[in-house]
């Protein structure tokens, strides 16, 4: 349609335009792909150390953001300032998730290297966990303004989110966080025993339940950080984790289930297949080709991009 | 008497019981409510086949449910072709499709195999929900497709409940004998064996993967003749209601619940928590919503940690106390006299 007053845009003119979508398109899943990825990083730090896959993910990701949503308005402090309340309250949250529900499950099935009846526990909490708060908050899209919310600044052409960014930045210092303390501490290289080796492990003198209990603690406490990053821009209610939990699953595949590097670049994908894609069709079918990516990685090679072959 | 007759009679009693129940309830309410109940238990016992027996977690099975329900009403509307041949026709495109996706998954561990039928369930419910029109036949996208009204035996279609309880019952009859019937051939050792030590069966010969696919194909056909079911008894499905993964988790829940891998587990799942579900429905939804999947975890957490083989053990041994309790008060008396 020519709007009045406008000179016609050339076929050039449009090439031009199109193009600077398209970069467009990428700075803001390369951004949204690293907070995913962030998300994803948990699971697998889970996956890599009690081989279990945790269906409550994204319900984690649900309480942290439900933590964040309530610091937020009773103190009205910003966002990243609730990072001190909720990444502990999260690390403790899962550390006793893993002590009361997780263990016991676990305890019965020491000799199976892949627990089912652990995936399956895991997808019970996620159900209560869902629910519980359905029940407690109502079924009820919540925002909260804060002083960044909507906020953005412009490179060239290119639009950038800020909160986005900060998605950004806390993806990167969480990783190296995280890959710092897996290397340097005595607890990280624990933790690093006991995913390689349970029984050497054992026998080493590493207590593996309290190794799980931390590394289960540090997989939620990273989705209270993604709580805390996702707030300005993300609505709140009761089974937000379902989409994340989706995401993450597809993302620690597409990487290669416990590898850390894998988790951030399949999340870069995941986000710039769903934000380039929505420039060709629509949107709902990029998820479409999320789930056809993942099933063809998981055919093609199984592994992941930065897998282990002996886990699959 | 002794133990074996009284629970042979007992046994008899159900299933007269059960056969001639609608004679004593009118209620169409009720009726449905038993009807949804065996539906359950009839889509369980055939996710016991590969969940179960097969020693995997399938947790997509409601887009064989899906598959089922579309092909059947998308020949009807079409083709004017009858659902009762219709069903037969979702079954095997569920099975064909089942087959494609075992084949390469079914030799993945445990938590990838999970992944990928979820995966696939999921796609399956985004392709539904963003198509209307496949080629000539209509899919309606998320709008759903509503069965033209026409009643008749060749069309699937009764005025009263009691045909749809009869053709539901006689279905789980049919699942829950197959279901049997594999456990006592050669590929239910097999299954049995490959579920639980993959490598030990491998090394003694045993195409493991082989019959994976095999026992996933039989359930995913007998899980596609429930899809058409469903749409019959509703007349009216969309996305939402059959596919996605609230469903298949359902699905996998009762069965886990109730005893994965056991031929009374998956019935008694349905028949503990189907209830649960409806009631839960009835009175709390308006100030509980959710209540009835809270207990679902609730149930599902203490299960797994107390009684991995699911409700249907404790309530074996129960049943088996009652009977020797019952018989040897009898057989006392009968010395007394």
């Amino acid at each position: 349609m020519r709007i009045s007053g406008f000179p016609p845009v050339s076929a050039v003119r449009e090439n031009e335009v199109k193009m600077d979508f398209i970069i467009q398109a990428i700075v803001s899943g390369t951004l949204m792909g690293s907070i995913y990825g962030l998300a994803a990083l948990g699971l697998t730090l889970i996956f890599g150390v009690i081989k279990v896959i945790n269906f409550a993910h994204g319900s984690c990701l649900m309480v942290g953001m439900y933590a964040a949503y309530w610091v937020v308005t009773l103190t009205g402090v910003n966002p990243y300032l609730a990072l001190i309340v909720v990444v502990p309250l999260l690390f403790f949250f899962g550390y006793f998730l893993q002590d009361i529900v997780i263990k016991p499950v676990l305890e019965a099935q020491s000799d199976v290297r892949e627990p089912t009846e652990v995936i399956i526990v895991t997808s019970g909490v996620w159900y209560i966990l869902d629910n519980i708060t359905l029940m407690i908050f109502g079924a009820e899209y919540r925002v909260v303004q804060t002083s960044i919310t909507g906020k953005s600044f412009e490179i060239g052409e290119i639009i950038v989110s800020t909160p986005k960014l900060y998605g950004l930045i806390a993806t990167i210092i969480v990783s190296v966080a995280l890959v710092w303390f897996l290397k340097y501490t005595k607890m990280g290289k624990s933790i690093r025993a006991a995913s390689l080796d349970r029984e050497a492990a054992s026998l080493m003198g590493i207590n593996q339940y309290r190794v799980f209990n931390i590394a289960f603690g540090i997989g939620t406490a990273i989705m209270g950080v993604v709580g805390c990053v996702l707030l300005p821009f993300y609505y709140v209610f009761p089974t937000v984790g379902v989409i994340f939990d989706v995401k993450c699953f597809i993302i620690v595949v597409l990487g290669g289930l416990g590898s850390i590097p894998g988790a951030l670049i399949g999340g870069i994908i995941i986000g710039l297949i769903e934000s380039v894609g929505a420039q060709f069709m629509a949107s709902t079918w990029t998820e479409l080709i999320v789930y056809l990516v993942f099933l063809a990685v998981l055919f093609i090679k199984p592994a992941g991009l930065f897998g282990e072959e002996r886990d699959w | 008497m002794t133990k074996e007759t009284l629970d042979k009679i007992l046994k008899i009693v159900l299933i007269v019981g059960v056969f001639t129940l609608p004679i004593w309830i009118n209620s169409p309410t009720y009726l449905q409510i038993l009807i949804l109940l065996f539906f359950y238990a009839y889509l369980t016992t055939s996710w016991n086949l590969v969940g179960g027996w097969a020693g995997v977690l399938p947790l997509g099975h409601s887009a064989y449910v899906g598959i089922g329900a579309y092909t059947s009403t998308v020949l009807f509307m079409h083709y004017g072709l009858s659902p009762w041949i219709g069903m037969l026709a979702g079954g095997v495109v569920a099975a064909i499709v089942g087959t494609i996706i075992g084949i390469p998954t079914l030799k993945l561990r445990g938590a990838y195999f999970a992944l990928a039928t979820m995966a696939f369930g999921e796609g399956v419910r985004v392709f539904i929900e963003n198509t209307d029109k496949i080629g000539p036949f209509v899919l309606n996208g998320p709008r759903g497709i509503c069965i033209p009204l026409n009643e008749s035996f060749w069309n699937f279609q009764f005025m009263s409940k009691v045909p749809y309880y009869y053709i539901i019952l006689i279905m789980l009859c049919i699942a829950l004998f197959v279901t049997w019937y594999m456990s006592r051939i050669r590929i239910g050792y097999y299954l049995n064996a490959g579920g639980e030590e993959p490598e030990a069966a491998q090394a003694l010969g045993v195409n493991v993967a082989k019959y994976k696919v095999i026992a996933m194909a039989i359930s995913c056909f007998m899980t596609g003749l429930a899809g058409t079911f469903y749409a019959q008894l509703m007349l009216y499905f969309y996305p939402k209601a059959i596919l996605g993964l609230d469903f298949s988790f359902e699905i996998a829940f009762i069965a886990l619940i109730g005893g994965r891998g056991t031929l009374a587990g998956p019935v008694l799942g349905a028949l503990i928590l189907r209830p649960v579900t409806d009631f839960s429905r009835i009175y709390f939804s308006s100030i509980l919503p959710g209540l009835h999947l809270v207990i679902y975890g609730l149930v599902l957490i203490l299960v797994m940690i107390y009684q991995p083989r699911g409700i249907q053990e404790p309530l074996n041994r129960f049943y088996n106390w009652i009977l020797d309790k019952v018989t040897g008060n009898i057989e006392k008396k009968g010395v007394k006299s």
